[in-house]
């Protein structure tokens, strides 16, 4: 399927001397598309996102990235692999504190030539892609780019983490749960500024959360207990 | 380097631990460079104080004693030697030069030595310096004269024509004093970080007339006093000395002469080489001097360790900092790296900062070491040696900094993207 951005076929994970967490007959997500994946916690979302990220390794089965199968990569090529084609956004707390929220932003463009190239591309420089990013995400003020990154509010934060996920354009920006510290309000504009913006890269967004009420902003929404036969009592 | 940058960025973060860290650090290169460079000075003008002397002779006692009480002025000699003995060897043909010494009586706590102007002609120090007159000149025929040592005159802020009395024995505190026989100071010596600058210098004349009229190590009373007047009119040839410092005309008749002094019939004495005698010396001695080195050695370790556990201590709490970095591309080596880094860059502010440290220190003390402990601290260039030794505590900062990298790699490995609150 050419326009298949994550392919996962007949995965299956535990963690040593337990019982099955994850097992996956089949998973797409396909180029541009944004999806809604409902887990609650302990529904083994924070591990699928790791073997997503390569940063665990499945059982048994396969996880096809943009066509690589990434399950065949050496650590240190799955630590490029997701950095080159993935952004992250995690629930608080994203940014490092000591930085400058520029900095902050730049970050990916320091660990990968590739998003550094294409931001380049893009924007002209890494640092214009950073505070075009910036601005486009409602974060105009130029003092504020220049300040600490703990200095700014949960909603901005969240904001400045989404635009560092976008920098370079990657293929995948993965949401773990980015809004459950924003009010009501502040979510869906948070998703809607998201949305534009992985519209304009053509990126591709899986966002995960036990937040129903979202769901129908969404391309397309999945539960993690209807993917997963690991879940299903009984199995299968 | 974009590590360095993220290491920096984050110790800034914690400064005020990372400068206490740091801190630890310096005071404990300042304190290991500082005992290294006093041993090492210390040993050069410990070895420095005589020169150019081929043997040293006393009463017979042990060689260290003999070198203590002639050449440091510290202790007593068990015997004296007489004039005559001193005399047959200052005509002996092999020698050049002889300076007899005669100590015993003291002044505020500094010892008087009496001699003769072959003292100022001959006594060498240092690479083969002669004592140099700062003021004045050295004590001619009047018997009641004085020539100070530089710290002497300093301390006791003596100048030329002052008069001062000497206190029998060498206690601080002299209850028996020649208040009857006045010195006058003729004469100040150039500074030599050596005992001389602790000396009162007088003739043996003079010696011997302070003398004149004891008995049994009493002062005569009523009319058997003399006067000083008197005294310089009779014969003040002593009848002995403590010691004598000898030069010969070629140092292969030293040990010949040394043999012939210590088989000498005229009564026991002893001769002893003093280059061997000052190694004997520094050898007892260098037992405390190498103690004081392991010490600050271990000092080092504690501000290592103390390193070493506030690294440690922050690892846990900076889960989440190595986490968002994996989520941004920074691979568990880049994360070990940023950890070797940061104890890297600890290290290296805590070594500056003691170097700093330490000449600030030797720039203030300088001066009251000198004067105090004869010591010239040079404020000089790190020394090769002391290059090696921040080489090598860089070196062990290194490895200490290898143990929390190690940690933060396995963790980052285990914890992944997820982050720990």
């Amino acid at each position: 399927m050419p326009d298949a951005l994550i392919e996962l076929a007949d995965l299956s994970f535990a963690w040593p001397g337990q019982p099955p967490l994850l097992d996956i007959p089949a998973f797409t997500l396909h180029k541009g598309e944004s999806l809604f994946l409902k887990g609650p916690s302990g529904s083994g979302k924070t591990t699928l996102l790791g073997l997503l990220g390569g940063v665990q390794t499945p059982n048994r089965g396969s996880i096809r990235l943009l066509g690589e199968e990434i399950t065949q990569l050496k650590q240190g090529q799955r630590d490029r692999f997701r950095v080159d084609h993935t952004g992250y956004i995690f629930q608080q707390f994203n940014l490092l504190p000591f930085l400058s929220v520029r900095e902050n932003v730049e970050l990916p463009c320091r660990f990968s030539k590739a998003r550094a190239q294409r931001a380049a591309q893009r924007f002209g420089s890494v640092e214009r892609a950073a505070t075009a990013l910036l601005a486009q995400l409602g974060l105009q003020d130029n003092g504020l780019i220049a300040r600490r990154a703990d200095t700014l509010s949960i909603g901005q934060q969240q904001r400045v983490a989404a635009a560092r996920a976008l920098i370079g354009q990657p293929a995948l920006v993965i949401a773990d749960e980015p809004t459950s510290a924003l009010d009501t309000d502040a979510r869906e504009a948070f998703i809607h500024l998201l949305f534009e913006e992985c519209r304009a890269a053509g990126t591709s967004l899986l966002f995960v959360s036990h937040d129903q009420s979202l769901a129908p902003l969404f391309d397309r929404s999945l539960s993690l207990a209807e993917l997963n036969r690991a879940a299903r009592p009984g199995g299968l | 380097m974009y590590l360095l940058r993220l290491a920096f960025a984050s110790l800034a973060n914690r400064r005020f631990t990372a400068f206490l860290t740091a801190f630890a650090i310096a005071l404990s290169v300042c304190l290991l460079l500082a005992v290294e460079r006093v041993r090492t000075e210390a040993r050069a003008s410990f070895a420095a104080t005589i020169s150019g002397t081929d043997l040293i002779v006393g009463a017979r006692s042990g060689s260290v004693n003999l070198l203590l009480y002639s050449v440091f002025r510290i202790g007593n000699a068990t015997n004296n030697i007489r004039w005559d003995s001193f005399q047959h060897y200052a005509n002996d043909p092999a020698v050049k030069w002889a300076i007899p010494i005669s100590l015993g009586d003291s002044h505020r706590g500094y010892r008087v030595m009496g001699t003769d102007a072959s003292y100022f002609e001959h006594y060498q120090y240092g690479h083969r310096q002669n004592l140099a007159l700062a003021q004045g000149r050295a004590f001619k025929v009047d018997p009641f004269e004085v020539v100070l040592g530089a710290e002497v005159a300093d301390a006791l802020h003596y100048q030329l024509g002052d008069k001062l009395v000497l206190a029998h024995g060498v206690a601080a505190i002299s209850l028996v004093k020649h208040d009857d026989k006045p010195f006058t100071v003729v004469g100040i010596l150039e500074r030599t970080g050596t005992p001389v600058d602790r000396t009162l210098h007088i003739s043996l004349g003079g010696m011997e007339a302070i003398h004149i009229d004891w008995h049994n190590g009493v002062p005569a009373r009523g009319a058997g006093r003399i006067s000083a007047d008197q005294a310089r009119n009779m014969d003040l040839t002593p009848s002995a000395i403590t010691a004598f410092l000898v030069g010969l005309n070629s140092k292969v008749q030293t040990f010949a002469l040394q043999r012939d002094i210590n088989d000498f019939r005229g009564e026991p004495l002893m001769a002893i080489l003093p280059g061997v005698a000052l190694q004997e010396l520094w050898g007892l001695m260098g037992t405390a001097e190498k103690a004081l080195f392991v010490v600050s050695l271990f000092v080092v370790l504690t501000g290592l360790i103390g390193m070493l556990t506030a690294i440690l201590t922050s690892l846990n709490e900076r889960r989440r900092e190595m986490a968002i970095l994996r989520s941004v591309g920074a691979r568990p080596i880049h994360i070990a790296g940023l950890l070797v880094l940061e104890a890297l860059g600890l290290a290296v502010a805590g070594i500056v900062a003691g170097v700093a440290l330490l000449y600030a220190g030797i720039a203030l003390a300088q001066g009251y070491v000198q004067s105090n402990y004869g010591l010239y601290l040079p404020l000089a260039a790190p020394s090769d040696y002391e290059w090696a030794l921040l080489g090598i505590i860089l070196g062990a900062a290194l490895l200490m900094g290898s143990i929390p990298a190690w940690r933060a790699y396995r963790q980052s490995l285990a914890d992944g993207l997820s982050i720990h609150l």
